[in-house]
C-alpha cells in the first residue's frame, strides 16, 4: 500500500466513523464543553491541563478507538504547536519557578501549556470524528445552529480532499507504470504534475457536482439519522459535564496532596 | 403514469469553447419505451443526456418531461422524474458508505427515514448489492460500483431512466446482470451506448446521432444494420 493509498483509506474512515452507539450530537456537545474547559485554563497553569487529559484517555477507550491510536494521530500536530509556542521563552524570560537550581521561565511554561492544550484539543476532535464520522459531526453542528454555508463548505472540503488523493493515486500509478523505477524527475515536471492534478480534480469535482444535482441536491447535505437527544445521550452529556467541571475547577492536586500528607 | 414522456423540440446546444454540439434535435420517447442513443464518440450523446435532466440547458428549443418543461423552476420535479446514471460511476458515489450514497437522492426528496430505508434496501437488492451497505465505494470492484450507482438512481424511483454507457468497464457476467435488471424496469429508458448487442436486446427503438444531428430514428435492428454502416461510410 502506498502512502497515498493509506491517506485515501484514512480519509474514508474519517468520514464513516466507527459506528459507536452514541448519538453524534451528544458527543459533539461533550467535545465542545471539553474544548471550552481546555481553552479556559490560564497559560501559566499547565498542571491543570494534565487532569483534563483524563477525558481523551477514557473516551477513546470507551469508543473502541484506543488511546494509543489517538495519541499517535495527534503527535503530528507537535511541530505546528511548537512553531506557535517557541517564541514565548524568548519573549518572556521572567522566572516562573526553579527546579534543582535551574530557573524555568514563564515563557517555557506557556510554551508547554500551548503544546498540551493543542494536543488535548486535537485528541478530543479526533475522538469525535473517528467515533461518529465527519458527516455526522457536520450534521450535528448544523443541528446546533452552525450556518448552513459553513457546514456545506466543510463537507465539500472533506470530499475534495478525498478526491484530490484519488486523482493523485491515479496519476501516481500512471507515472509508475511508465516510469521504470525512475524517481529523480526534474522539479519542473513535478510542478506540471501538480498543475495537472488540480485541473483533473477540478474536472472531477464538476462531474460529482453534476451527479449530486441530478439527485436533487439543492445546497443542503441531507442528514441521515435523527439528531435528537434521547435519555441515554442526555445522561452521557450530564455525566461528562460534571466530570469535566470537576477536572477543570476542582483543585485535585491539592486534594490528593492533602490525602497523602494526612 | 402515461404522462411521463420525454420530448425534445428543436433542441440545439453550444458549449462556449467548442461551438454547437447539438443541432435542431427533435424526438419523443413515450412512457414505457426503451430507446438506445447511438453514435460515435463526440457525436453529442452525453450532452444530450445531460440536457434531459436540466444539468445543461438548451441554447434553443424546448425539452418537456411529462407535460413539464425543463426550466430552473422545475428542476426538483424533473430530477425526481428523470433518474440519471453517469458514464463514470465513481462520480456518483461520493458519500462515505454505499448505503448513504443510495439514500442521498431519496433524502433530498425529503422522504421519511423509514421510506428512505425501504428504498435503499429494495434498490440494493435489485442490483444484487445487499450486504454492501456499510462498504465505502473505493473498496468495490468496477462492476459493483456500477451496480451501486444504478441503485442510487433506482432508489429515487424515477419514471425515466437515463444511462450513459452503462456497460462500460463491466465483465460479461456483470453486463448480463445489468441487462436483466434494466429489462425489468417498468418505465422508460434512454441509454447512450456503444454496446450494440445490448441496444438490440433491450431497446426496440434507437436514435442515431452524428455530429450532433439525429440521422436516424427507428427500429434498432434497422438503425444498426442500415444507418450505422452508411454513417460510417460517410465519415471515412
Amino acid at each position: 500500500m502506498t502512502r497515498l493509498e493509506k491517506a485515501q483509506y484514512a480519509i474514508n474512515s474519517l468520514g464513516k466513523g466507527r459506528g459507536v452507539a452514541l448519538s453524534a450530537l451528544s458527543l459533539l456537545v461533550v467535545t465542545l464543553l471539553y474544548l471550552l474547559a481546555v481553552l479556559s485554563v490560564p497559560l501559566h497553569s499547565p498542571q491543570k491541563l494534565v487532569w483534563l487529559a483524563i477525558y481523551p484517555v477514557i473516551q477513546s477507550e470507551a469508543s473502541g478507538l484506543g488511546f494509543g491510536f489517538i495519541l499517535k494521530k495527534s503527535l503530528w500536530l507537535i511541530p505546528l504547536l511548537l512553531l506557535i509556542g517557541i517564541f514565548n521563552p524568548i519573549l518572556n524570560n521572567a522566572t516562573a519557578f526553579t527546579i534543582g537550581g535551574f530557573a524555568i521561565s514563564e515563557g517555557w511554561v506557556s510554551c508547554l501549556s500551548i503544546l498540551i492544550r493543542g494536543l488535548l484539543a486535537l485528541q478530543a476532535a479526533l475522538i469525535l470524528t473517528y467515533s461518529v464520522g465527519f458527516y455526522d459531526v457536520c450534521h450535528s453542528l448544523r443541528h446546533l445552529g452552525c450556518p448552513k454555508i459553513l457546514i456545506v463548505q466543510l463537507m465539500f472540503t472533506y470530499r475534495y480532499m478525498g478526491l484530490i488523493v484519488e486523482e493523485a493515486i491515479n496519476m501516481d500509478r500512471a507515472r509508475k507504470a511508465r516510469g521504470f523505477g525512475r524517481k529523480n524527475y526534474p522539479l519542473s515536471m513535478w510542478g506540471r504534475m501538480v498543475g495537472q492534478l488540480l485541473i483533473r480534480s477540478y474536472d472531477r469535482a464538476g462531474s460529482i457536482h453534476r451527479a449530486m444535482l441530478a439527485r436533487g441536491f439543492t445546497g443542503n447535505m441531507p442528514a441521515g439519522k435523527a439528531h435528537n437527544l434521547d435519555k441515554r445521550s442526555i445522561a452521557f452529556i450530564f455525566a461528562w459535564s460534571v466530570v469535566i467541571a470537576i477536572l477543570r475547577f476542582a483543585d485535585l492536586s491539592g486534594v490528593i496532596n492533602h490525602l497523602l500528607v494526612r | 403514469m402515461s404522462h411521463h414522456y420525454l420530448e425534445f423540440k428543436n433542441v440545439s446546444f453550444s458549449y462556449p469553447e467548442s461551438g454547437e454540439v447539438l443541432h435542431d434535435v427533435s424526438f419523443r420517447i413515450n412512457h414505457g419505451e426503451n430507446v438506445a442513443l447511438l453514435g460515435l464518440n463526440g457525436s453529442g450523446k452525453s450532452t444530450l443526456l445531460l440536457l434531459t435532466n436540466g444539468l445543461l440547458m438548451p441554447t434553443t428549443g424546448r425539452i418537456i418531461v411529462g407535460d413539464i418543461p425543463v426550466t430552473k423552476n422545475t428542476f426538483p420535479i424533473i430530477r425526481q422524474t428523470v433518474g440519471m446514471e453517469f458514464q463514470n460511476s465513481d462520480d456518483m458515489l461520493f458519500m462515505p458508505t454505499i448505503e448513504e450514497d443510495v439514500a442521498f437522492g431519496p433524502r433530498n426528496m425529503k422522504l421519511p427515514e423509514d421510506e428512505v430505508s425501504r428504498r435503499v434496501t429494495a434498490s440494493l437488492e435489485a442490483v444484487g448489492m445487499s450486504g454492501f451497505e456499510k462498504r465505502p465505494a473505493f473498496s468495490l470492484s468496477g462492476g459493483q460500483r456500477r451496480a451501486a450507482a444504478i441503485a442510487s438512481v433506482m432508489a429515487m424511483e424515477p419514471s425515466i431512466l437515463v444511462l450513459d454507457e452503462p456497460t462500460s468497464n463491466l465483465d460479461i457476467l456483470a453486463r448480463k446482470k445489468l441487462i436483466d435488471l434494466l429489462a425489468g424496469f417498468r418505465h422508460s429508458i434512454l441509454l447512450a451506448t456503444h454496446d450494440l448487442d445490448m441496444a438490440r436486446e433491450l431497446c426496440p427503438r434507437s436514435i442515431l446521432l452524428s455530429s450532433g444531428r439525429v440521422v436516424a430514428d427507428g427500429p434498432t435492428d434497422e438503425v444498426i444494420d442500415v444507418y450505422i454502416p452508411t454513417a460510417l461510410k460517410s465519415r471515412r
